[in-house]
């Protein structure tokens, strides 16, 4: 910074420093800024802004389309709200201290149901139902079962169906709930393997899916008085899912299904034989992720297929027309509904950006009206946040790997730092959208790769079940590919690439430190996996069948044992070389946080370079912001450390 | 001595022997201490150096124990009789201080069982089947026990020990806290005499299942899955690990209660017990007298030579100055000597000139015979006085290098001609002859080469009987190099004393130097040759003569 450029700063600096000398610090920081600013560098922004969520939340809309309702939080404290929409009058229905709001819903376009929760017990709650005008409340069960709402409409003015776990807590039958008086009555058992339940436009419960976690049954019924048969069976690798009941047609019902071909369709099913009557969308490169029907009009209005990004493919002319005036009404940016009323004209719209965590809009359909209800993290910018680029490229066995590349900003695209960042899994994939953690790592002036490893789901049922049991083998070799691909195109200083993951990215990431220690020159694993054995134990033994389905997916203990011995890192530290970051909650269920202390124990004898980072929250708790921040800015330092320094 | 003493210079031989009597205690006493300390010392580490000893012996086992244990748990309970199996044979072969591993496939269940586990609340813990394996396990006897069928007796008393121990700690266990690291391991392993019990450590979930477990039954009818192994250990197998083999004569290891009666006072002992499963062993040390004296003198020795070196460096320092003194005194004594001559030359001129003067002054008229008398005395004594002052000035200008040497073409036969003139008048009887060669002229400072012609002349002319008063001089030029030859026949001087006669204040005591000679000529000679970067040496038989040599560089 030049002397002209400093000496305004300077001024403006004295004369606040004598009136507020307490402020001190923070007008150093808003000089830097100012400074920042004129050299025309990247602001670095601080770590929590990026994950920042909403204090505004949960939009709802009441059946008859006049109140919204949302959570807010405020001092920590979460609590109901609802507000006319014409007149914009807002009540506070609930004054909760302790408890958290899990979920609500309207029932009726007068009463609300909710979930009192204490923090970090999940297996209690307690259904409560209340006035829209915050009186009544009235407290419809209490036991130490969850209980879930399944079909939030009340059926003869009082009915509601609930999936409920207290008869067995690994079950969970459905119950039909007077909210009048409390009174719950079991309207199905559930014989132990059904999974999901799906009612109709009227209420009736008329299918249901069952699992014995390998294997998926669709059970089907034309009414209420007869018995659930099974229609139809698939293995979990091939997708039959229920959108929606027909109600033109009493046998048929609208699916998403990649039964019988490599990605995912829109088909009609007929629930007399279980056998595909008509395709309603289908295409070889177009993956089918959801379709919306809409009651209204007893048609499905578009699907939602995914390939880099999810777009709209609409079925229904009115549909189109209506959300295309949505697009003008909010151009340039991605739009999801998140609810609407029962007419279909009064909707919650959420929009986003790969550069912006989005807001949420009111849309009035009839009046072609739409209002910001709230941002979802108002302190990015999206000017300050950088762009994610799909890529792909061909593994080195010839499978086309898709992936996002984003490249911080002010920075030429070459022989820059790179942190990829192999998404979670097994069956996860990365998206388009905003994502606080690659911004982050964008932001502190890293390109960010992700990469759509072999067994990512969304891209075909072929291209899932190529991952299975190539832990450590070819999902990794997929991923070296694209920092390979990323060096040959001469983005990526090879000297500088780094690799970081949560759970099986995490997994990914330290085994790379094993496999490929001259790819990468430091590896950071947050919860990350490093003993299959114990990801497996995590799964309790009773789930049999569920269990079944991990042993194909991850490996089997009692077959795959030499090879599950082999792709875990936990028992390779000796070829441990590089740098290694790990950060773990020993809280966390999911794994054992005895094998991460027994790695960090045995790289530190082997005086390998570990960074070792330890908090007790469990998943649910409230001062995870604390320790996010902590675990970021020990992260961004030993990336830093290992990446900047020449 | 006596002029010692008069002079107030002091020898003080004496100070001297006090001070190397003084120092040789000393170094006599530190040699002593030197050698206690060394014996203090090693008879310190005998008993200090076991701990390292032990450390060292038990690094293999901490390995084992600390890394190779918690292994069985990352199988989180997935062992199998073949993959125990390579494990154990894993470690059979890196650590040979286990003698034999038995492999409890087990699990816990809310079932009932009858005999081969424990029941504690619901939970049960019961064995599938045990496997044994080891070096000298023969191959059928590799399996010992499988549910319902007892191949070999087996004792389940050790496991029944730790699967209690453990539930009870489950039993226990506050679900809101996370138990630590150490707590688990404790409660997962049981450490008996030479033998090692270990459960693999399932994750806090499953601990809180198995609480569940032990509290009520659960409807689901888990079966978890865990492995014990109980490792047999031989401490004899035990790698001593002698790190001071110099120190300990003898290490091993012998069972807590060995205290042999045998050992004489010739032998040092020393004993530390092993900890862990082997507590009810020891390392004994043993070595004898003579070898540990050994060790205190390779300790003694470095530290009594460097003592000694400090000890000749004083001495060394002593002599030294005892030498410079000596020298000192020399120098002393020849100025003394010179002063003295100096006084009596300048005495006679100056008695000379008083007597004349008192005559002149008490006489009461002059004949012109003695005007001319006393005029000849006076002139000629005050010459001699100037004389004498010029050369001491000289001769402190050349040896403070106060003049600079001027460089003037001479022709060095005028030059020797002229010279030899002047002498010829002042001593008629001189007889001087010369002759050149080689060269006719050269560049040299001409007073100062005439001053060493002079001072030359005017030594051989004295220091010659008075019927052999001559002088033969050759200038020569030889190899770039003008050589001078001035070769008398006077009394010449003693070999003894050639190597002395160019320095300061230097005469030889002989019957020619009665008169007029402060021993500084010669010395002033070489001062001379040395400032015109040449030199001077001399070759001399007694009473046949002198020959003076003076090379000086040519240039023309």
């Amino acid at each position: 910074m030049g002397m002209t450029n400093g000496n305004p700063c300077c001024v403006f600096l004295r004369k606040d420093v004598m009136r507020f000398v307490k402020h001190i610090f923070l007008l150093v920081a808003v000089a830097c800024l100012f400074a920042c600013v004129q050299k025309d560098e990247v602001d670095i922004i601080p770590v929590n802004d990026f994950f920042k969520s909403q204090d505004r939340a949960t939009y709802r809309i009441s059946p008859d389309g006049r109140y919204i309702s949302y959570l807010k939080l405020q001092d920590k404290k979460q609590n109901l709200f609802v507000e006319e929409i014409a007149t914009g009058k807002s009540v506070q229905l609930t004054h909760l201290q302790e408890k958290n709001i899990s979920f609500y819903a309207w029932v009726s376009s007068d009463e609300l149901i909710y979930y009192k929760e204490k923090n970090g017990q999940r297996f209690q709650s307690d259904l409560f139902i209340i006035n829209k005008a915050g009186k009544g409340e009235r407290k419809l069960t209490s036991n130490e079962s969850r209980i879930r709402v399944l079909q939030d409409e009340l059926t003869e003015g009082k009915f509601l169906l609930v999936l409920s776990n207290q008869r067995d807590s690994t079950v969970s039958d459905v119950y039909r709930l007077n909210v009048r008086n409390g009174e719950m009555k079991m309207a199905l058992k559930n014989p132990g393997n059904i999974t999901r339940w799906m009612t109709d436009a009227r209420g009736q419960l008329r299918m249901a899916v069952s699992s014995d976690g390998v294997n998926e049954t669709l059970w089907y019924r034309e009414n209420e008085n007869q018995q659930l048969k099974a229609l139809v069976t698939n293995s979990f690798k091939t997708t039959l899912l229920p959108i929606a009941f027909s109600e033109s047609n009493p046998n048929l019902i609208y699916a998403i299904s990649n039964v019988g071909r490599d990605k995912n369709a829109l088909v009609e099913l007929d629930c007399t034989t279980g056998k595909e009557k008509n395709v309603l969308f289908a295409n070889d490169t177009l993956n089918v992720v959801d379709a919306q029907y809409s009651r209204q009009k007893g048609k499905i209005a578009f699907v939602v297929v995914e390939n880099w990004k999810k777009e709209k493919h609409y079925l229904d002319n009115d549909a189109k027309e209506r959300y295309q005036k949505l697009d003008q009404l909010l151009p340039k940016t991605e739009s999801r509904i998140i609810d609407g009323d029962k007419r279909e004209n009064v909707f919650v719209i959420r929009t986003f950006t790969d550069r912006n965590p989005g807001s949420y809009y009111l849309y009035i359909a009839d009046k072609g009206t739409v209002k910001k209800l709230s941002d979802n993290n108002s302190a990015i910018k999206q000017e300050q946040m950088c762009e994610m680029k799909p890529i792909s490229y061909v593994s080195r066995d010839g499978l086309n790997i898709h992936g996002y590349l984003t490249l911080p900003k002010h920075k030429k695209t070459k022989n820059l730092p790179v942190v990829v960042v192999p998404h979670n899994g097994p069956g996860q994939r990365n998206t388009w959208g905003y994502n606080a953690e690659v911004q982050f790592l964008a932001n502190r002036g890293y390109a960010v790769l992700q990469v759509n490893y072999r067994g990512s789901t969304g891209y075909g049922m072929n291209f899932y079940a190529a991952g299975f049991k190539q832990w450590g083998v070819k999902i990794q070799d997929d991923v070296d590919d694209g920092v390979k691909w990323l060096i040959q195109k001469k983005i990526a200083d090879p000297q500088k690439v780094a690799i970081y993951g949560t759970g099986f990215g995490g997994y990914i990431a330290i085994n790379s430190a094993i496999k490929s220690p001259k790819m990468y020159r430091c590896a950071a694993a947050n919860s990350g996996i490093l003993n299959l054995f114990s990801y497996l134990k995590s799964i309790p033994p009773f789930m049999k069948s569920n269990l079944q389905m991990f042993y194909e997916l991850v490996g089997n203990p009692n077959t795959d044992f030499d090879y599950m011995h082999q792709a875990s890192p936990l028992f390779h530290a000796d070829q441990v070389k590089i740098p290694v970051f790990i950060n773990q909650s020993v809280k966390d269920p999911r794994i054992n946080p005895s094998d991460a202390i027994q790695f960090v124990k045995e790289l530190k004898k082997r005086n390998s370079q570990v960074t070792y980072i330890e908090n007790d929250d469990s998943p649910f708790s409230m001062n995870r912001e604390e320790n996010r921040q902590k675990m970021y800015t020990a992260l961004e330092q030993f990336l830093e450390s290992n990446l900047k320094r020449k | 001595m006596v002029s010692e003493k008069d002079s107030g210079y002091r020898k003080n031989f004496s100070l001297i022997v006090t001070f190397i009597v003084l120092i040789s205690v000393l170094f006599v006493l530190s040699l002593f201490l030197a050698f206690n300390f060394s014996k203090k010392n090693i008879e310190n580490d005998f008993v200090s150096a076991k701990a390292n000893v032990l450390e060292e012996s038990m690094k293999p086992y901490n390995d084992f124990f600390l890394n190779k244990l918690p292994e069985i748990s990352y199988y989180n309970g997935y062992l199998d009789s073949a993959r125990a199996s390579n494990f154990a044979d894993s470690l059979l072969l890196e650590y040979p201080f286990v003698r034999n591993v038995l492999f409890y496939d087990t699990q816990v269940k809310n079932i009932k069982i009858e005999d081969n586990g424990i029941n504690y609340g619901d939970c049960s813990i019961g064995v599938k089947s045990i496997y044994q394996y080891g070096k000298s396990v023969p191959k059928d006897s590799i399996r010992l026990y499988s549910e319902n069928e007892v191949i070999n007796p087996v004792d389940m008393a050790n496991f029944r020990a730790l699967s209690l121990k453990f539930i009870t700690f489950v039993e226990r266990m506050d679900t809101t806290k996370v138990p630590s690291q150490e707590a688990l391991f404790s409660n997962f392993t049981n450490i008996r005499s030479n033998k090692i019990d270990y459960f693999n450590i399932p994750s806090v979930e499953i601990l809180k299942a198995y609480k569940r477990m032990v509290a009520n039954k659960l409807e689901t009818d888990p079966v978890y899955q865990q492995d014990m192994l109980s490792f047999e250990l031989d401490p004899a197998k035990i790698r001593i690990r002698n790190t001071r083999p110099l120190l300990y004569q003898r290490v091993q290891v012998v069972p807590i209660t060995y205290d042999p009666l045998d050992t004489s006072s010739d032998y040092i002992t020393g004993e530390i017990t092993l900890g862990g499963p082997f507590s009810d062993y020891k390392l004994y040390f043993i070595s004898s007298r003579s070898f540990v004296k050994k060790e205190i003198f390779s300790y003694f020795l470095p530290i009594a030579a460097l003592l000694l070196l400090f000890y000749g460096v004083l001495v060394l320092v002593a002599f030294l100055i005892y030498r410079n003194l000596n020298v000192n005194h020399k120098m002393f004594k020849l100025q003394y000597d010179f002063v003295t001559n100096l006084t009596h030359e300048f005495k006679t001129p100056v008695s000379v000139i008083k007597i004349a003067g008192n005559n002149i002054k008490s006489a009461a008229s002059l004949s012109p015979q003695e005007q001319r008398l006393y005029g000849k005395i006076l002139d000629e004594e005050a010459d001699k006085l100037n004389g004498l002052m010029n050369k001491l000035l000289a001769f402190t200008q050349i040896e403070n290098k106060s003049i600079t040497l001027n460089r003037d073409e001479i022709n060095i036969t005028d030059f020797i001609e002229s010279t030899l003139e002047a002498h010829q008048l002042k001593h008629p009887d001189f007889k001087l002859s010369y002759e050149v060669g080689g060269f006719s002229t050269f560049i040299t400072d001409p007073v100062l080469l005439g001053s060493l012609f002079d001072n030359l002349l005017e030594n051989a002319y004295k220091y010659s009987p008075a019927n052999k008063q001559r002088v033969h001089i050759t200038a020569r030029l030889i190899k770039d190099k003008v050589v001078f030859r001035f070769k008398d026949h006077g009394i010449g001087i003693p070999s003894s004393e050639i190597n002395n006669i160019f320095k300061k204040f230097y005469r030889i005591q002989n019957r020619y130097n009665q008169n007029g000679s402060v021993g500084l000529g010669l010395a002033f000679c070489k001062e001379l040759v040395n400032f015109m970067h040449g030199e001077i040496t001399v070759k001399s038989v007694v009473d046949r003569g002198t020959e003076f040599k003076i090379v000086l560089p040519y240039i023309s």
